[in-house]
């Protein structure tokens, strides 16, 4: 199929890269859990700065996890050829399939963080 | 296409180091040529390259045969191992169902009831279903790469004598009436209180498994990432490939955290040291913390390996490649993950806040979106292909049903609330073998029936596993089924006996008899794999799979593959045509033994290019005495016999030296080799394109993740009491520490140094940079243990901390110098020279992550008690 030339440069042979964004939400996860486990302990009961704080922490995570999304979706250039097989054994091939596993865990990921903050807009409680 | 087209290997090398280290690289041409690929080969020559290779990857004759290291032969070993562990750690859930078969029963008394059902979890997790992955892992992950061997494969033949002792020594505490009793969890205080040697026995024998289990994680992350064969790239590599990979990644991190628990568990044990009393400021909970760090993600640890062997039996009764590759790469990895962010749900009503069981409670909840993917994956593979109903096929099957009602039964009790009713009733016990059986045993079954052909050339028999498969089936749902109900009916798990009369005596009965028909069903399974079977196979692909495996040779012959091929599909057997002929007929990659060496093909990480051909090691006897000295220095302290345990350890340290010196990183007759298809591949290299590089790289991963849960387990405290540290408490020695972390950084430092000046054949100064930095690291070591000299590590858990930290940095640095002194003693007599100093370069990166556990302690001994 013909496809437009991309020139294949280091970050295209990158696994970690394909890894960012889950790695945001465990790092997110930790930071939720701590700063939660810190605040019942040693703030006390009134959980409205808390219910901001780990808000803040979920808009951040999810602008990177969104930001390394689009950078995935590029790398992957469905819309070029829409292939989702990548079972060649080129260059492209490969950047493409990084790309597109590394789009689908940066969804997955957006949706992991979404269900990590809702505890604290739902349960709002230390007890 | 520039990376289609064949041309010299030089021209395209990506390595961004290679003008800084003059690094060696691969020449001539890569990818090989059409013209190469059918090129004819000499039938004489061929049969000269096949009777040395033959020769030299040989198992050893008679009773040295269990000298071996073939992955081959560790592999079967590793797995018939880790059955029988199985099948004593069934017999044991039998005995206990009897027991519970009518009420009031005395079939036993209470105290071995505790000390089985200890043993049937411990067993069935450290034992069997761990051990089991890594052991088909290295039994089979070559051949699906198409390499002769793994990277390491002493290290595998180490790890399974480890596994082995370590074994047969908590086993066999039952017969001695002093098997631990705590349960599989060992939850203090309980068992800290416990005056037998129980909890020690499974502390430290499960330790020393814990540490092969790592020991085999990391063999197969670099066999994974390095040992492919030329031209699998990461999106061809087999499914099998990726789930080793990601299980092997999660082992790191999810091991390390007991080990670090079992360290504190042991110190109070032994040393009183009190991290789990609360009467002196410890916790109890720090240890379920730190056990279920690691002990949900090991579900998964166990779940993904059989999912991997269905993936592999799927594509081949469909015939035809899985639908969404990349959907099943996408839950492996995710499931990864997540699998890491449910610990606390095993903790539900220890009284956490309400909103930090929420979170566990949600990532238990959205562990189910890849962990569907991947069912829905497989689902759609089978609708999209013509399936055959192989046996193994129907064992999947089996498998997915059973999964996917403990599954359902899963997302109840990850609901808070409802677990605050069914927690530590039979409703968990049934929920947890749904997903075991379902998860591990059903497809690892399959699995067997699936590979026997590959490992015995034989086939097991149809009708057998037919038999067992609906005897296991049935009796297993008879048997847990009505478990369900049973603990919603109030039958809490862990009781011997309970009084007549309740509603649970019936229910009892069925699953007593239920248990009975499934171990029937396991037994004509396992008569099935050992009967003899008559002659060899004839055909060499019975299933018409597409991997690399079923290249395989009729009868077998130990170097794997005759020749390494090139590959260019994810099935290579469906879609090269020729390959295997060609394979066979030595017309690939390394056909040949010139130098008498075991060698195998290492590759680029993503993109599978050639790099060096690696030597890899033989047969030994010594990878079985490190095995033995090294279960002395983890057996020994059981029974607080402390002289015999340190003489075994530095025996075991001893051995792995000399295995190290002996037959690694040697020195070669010639810089490079030609392998064939117009290649010439280096035959030593250093830093990040040796697989040894990786192996310390992985190990330390893993070493930084215990760390850090020490680390964590100081902030627990923090955040858990109020009085931490205590208001009056001494603290230590800012001087001391001061100089320790100044110190540590100059050894680092001189390390570091050693390293460039040997490089640049300053010898001289490289050698004394070495000396000296073993010496500055011994002195860092001593003043971090100065700083805390003073502390009494019996009064109160915080300077029993600070005592931690000090000695876990202390044992790092004995690792440490004794890298340090090897290269010394490589470099005066001729192993480490200028351009061949790969142990220089593992040692350096042992002390940045020395350096960085130095720094740390320091920070947390010296600094952060003045800011909490």
């Amino acid at each position: 199929m013909p496809t437009r030339p991309v020139e294949d440069l280091p970050r295209h042979r990158n696994l970690f890269l394909m890894v960012a964004a889950p790695t945001i939400w465990a790092v997110h996860f930790v930071a939720a859990y701590a700063t939660t486990a810190i605040w019942c302990e040693k703030v006390g009961a009134d959980t409205a700065g808390l219910t901001w704080l780990v808000t803040g922490y979920t808009v951040a995570a999810e602008a990177l996890i969104a930001w390394f999304g689009v950078s995935m979706w590029r790398q992957w250039d469905y819309m070029d050829d829409q292939d989702y097989i990548h079972d060649g054994a080129t260059d492209e091939d490969r950047r493409e399939f990084l790309g597109h596993a590394g789009f689908m865990l940066a969804c997955l990921s957006f949706v992991a963080v979404i269900f990590t903050t809702m505890p604290v807009w739902l349960i709002g409680s230390c007890a | 296409m520039s990376d289609a087209t064949p041309d010299d290997i030089a021209h395209h090398s990506r390595r961004r180091d290679a003008d800084k280290y003059d690094v060696r690289l691969a020449k001539g041409t890569y990818p090989p040529t059409e013209e190469m690929l059918n090129a004819p080969i000499d039938p004489e020559t061929a049969k000269a390259q096949a009777d040395r290779l033959r020769e030299v990857w040989d198992d050893p004759p008679g009773w040295r045969y269990w000298s071996a290291v073939n992955n081959s032969e560790v592999g079967v070993w590793y797995s018939m191992t880790a059955f029988g562990f199985m099948l004593i750690a069934g017999g044991l859930a039998l005995v206990m169902r009897l027991q519970l078969a009518v009420p009031d029963n005395d079939l036993i008394s209470a105290e071995r009831f505790n000390q089985f059902f200890t043993m049937h979890g411990s067993a069935m997790m450290f034992l069997f279903a761990v051990p089991m992955f890594e052991a088909v892992s290295i039994l089979l992950l070559p051949a699906f790469l198409g390499a002769r061997d793994m990277p390491f494969p002493r290290l595998s033949a180490y790890g399974y004598w480890a596994f082995l002792i370590g074994g047969i020594f908590v086993m066999g505490s039952l017969l001695f009436g002093v098997g631990p009793e705590g349960g599989w969890f060992m939850y203090p205080p309980l068992t800290t209180l416990d005056e037998g040697v129980g909890p020690d026995i499974w502390l430290l024998g499960l330790s020393f498994i814990e540490v092969a289990s790592i020991a085999a994680a990391v063999e197969l992350i670099v066999g994974t990432i390095k040992c492919r064969p030329p031209g699998m790239r990461i999106n061809l590599m087999p499914l099998y490939a990726w789930y080793v990979l990601v299980v092997g990644a999660m082992i790191l991190f999810a091991f390390p955290p007991l080990i670090a628990g079992d360290f504190l568990f042991e110190m109070q044990r032994s040393f009183d040291w009190p991290f789990f009393d609360p009467e002196r400021g410890g916790d109890p909970l720090l240890w379920q913390h730190l056990f279920w760090i690691f002990g949900h993600p090991e579900v998964y640890i166990i779940f993904l390996p059989s999912i991997a062997v269905a993936a592999m039996v799927v594509p081949a009764a469909a015939q035809r490649p899985m639908v969404g590759y990349n959907w099943i790469v996408l839950s492996a990895v995710g499931t990864g993950f997540l699998s890491f962010g449910l610990w606390v749900h095993h903790m539900f009503t220890t009284g956490l806040p309400s909103i930090s069981l929420g979170f566990f409670s949600a990532a238990s909840e959205a562990v189910v979106i890849p962990t569907g993917v991947q069912l829905f994956a497989f689902v759609a593979t089978l609708m999209a292909g013509r399936v055959k109903m192989i046996l193994p096929m129907l064992w999947i099957a089996g498998a997915l049903a059973i999964f996917t009602a403990g599954g359902l039964t899963g997302v109840m009790v990850a609901l808070a609330p409802f677990d605050w009713q069914a927690h530590d009733s039979y409703f968990v016990v049934a929920h947890l073998h749904y997903t075991l059986f379902g998860g591990m045993v059903f497809p690892l079954i399959g699995g067997i029936y699936f590979f026997y052909p590959f490992i015995r050339k034989q086939k097991m028999s149809d009708r057998l596993g037919r038999i067992s498969f609906w005897l296991t089936f049935t009796g297993f749902n008879i048997c847990f089924l009505p478990m369900h109900l049973t603990g919603l009916l109030g039958m809490p798990r862990r009781v011997y006996t309970y009084p007549a009369g309740v509603g649970w005596d019936t229910l009892n009965m069925i699953s007593t008899l239920g248990s009975f028909v499934v171990a029937a069903g396991i037994l004509v399974f396992a008569w099935d794999l050992v009967r003899p079977k008559g002659k060899l196979m004839e055909e060499r692909n019975p299933w018409n799979a597409g991997s690399l495996m079923w290249a395989h040779d009729i009868p077998d012959q130990f170097w794997g593959v005759r020749s390494i091929p090139y590959v260019t599909s994810r099935n290579p057997l469906w879609d090269q045509p020729g390959i295997v002929e060609r394979m066979d007929a030595g017309g690939y990659y390394l056909p040949d033994a010139q130098e008498g060496l075991r060698e195998t093909i290492i590759t680029s990480a993503i993109d599978a290019r050639p790099q060096l051909v690696a030597r890899v090691t033989g047969p030994a006897w010594v990878t079985v005495w490190a095995a033995v000295f090294t279960g002395g220095a983890f057996i020994f302290p059981t029974f607080h016999w402390y002289p015999p345990a340190v003489v075994c350890a530095v025996l075991a340290v001893g051995c792995v030296c000399y295995w190290l010196w002996t037959s690694t990183a040697l020195i070669p007759e010639a810089p490079e080799k030609d392998v064939g298809l117009g290649l010439t591949l280096p035959t030593y290299v250093s830093g990040p394109s040796a697989p040894g590089w990786w192996g310390v790289f992985i190990t330390m991963l893993g070493d930084m993740t215990a760390f850090a849960s020490l680390v964590f387990g100081m902030f627990f405290y923090w955040t858990a009491d109020a009085d931490f540290p205590p208001p009056l408490a001494e603290h230590a020695s800012g001087a001391w520490v001061l100089a320790s972390a100044l110190l540590f950084t100059a050894g680092w430092a001189a390390t570091r140094a050693a390293r460039k000046l040997n490089r640049l054949e300053r010898i001289g100064q490289a050698r004394a940079a070495l000396g000296g930095g073993a010496a500055l690291g011994i002195s860092g070591a001593a003043a971090l243990i100065a700083s805390v000299m003073g502390l009494d590590p019996t009064s109160h858990v915080y300077p029993a901390m600070l005592w931690a930290l000090a000695v876990w940095t202390a044992v790092h640095t004995l690792g440490g110098v004794i890298m340090q002194l090897y290269c010394l003693a490589g470099s005066i007599w001729g192993k480490v020279l200028p351009h061949y100093d790969a142990p220089v370069w593992n040692t350096c990166l042992y002390w940045h992550f020395l350096l960085i556990t130095a720094l740390v302690s320091a920070l947390l001994v010296g600094v952060v008690p003045g800011v909490l």
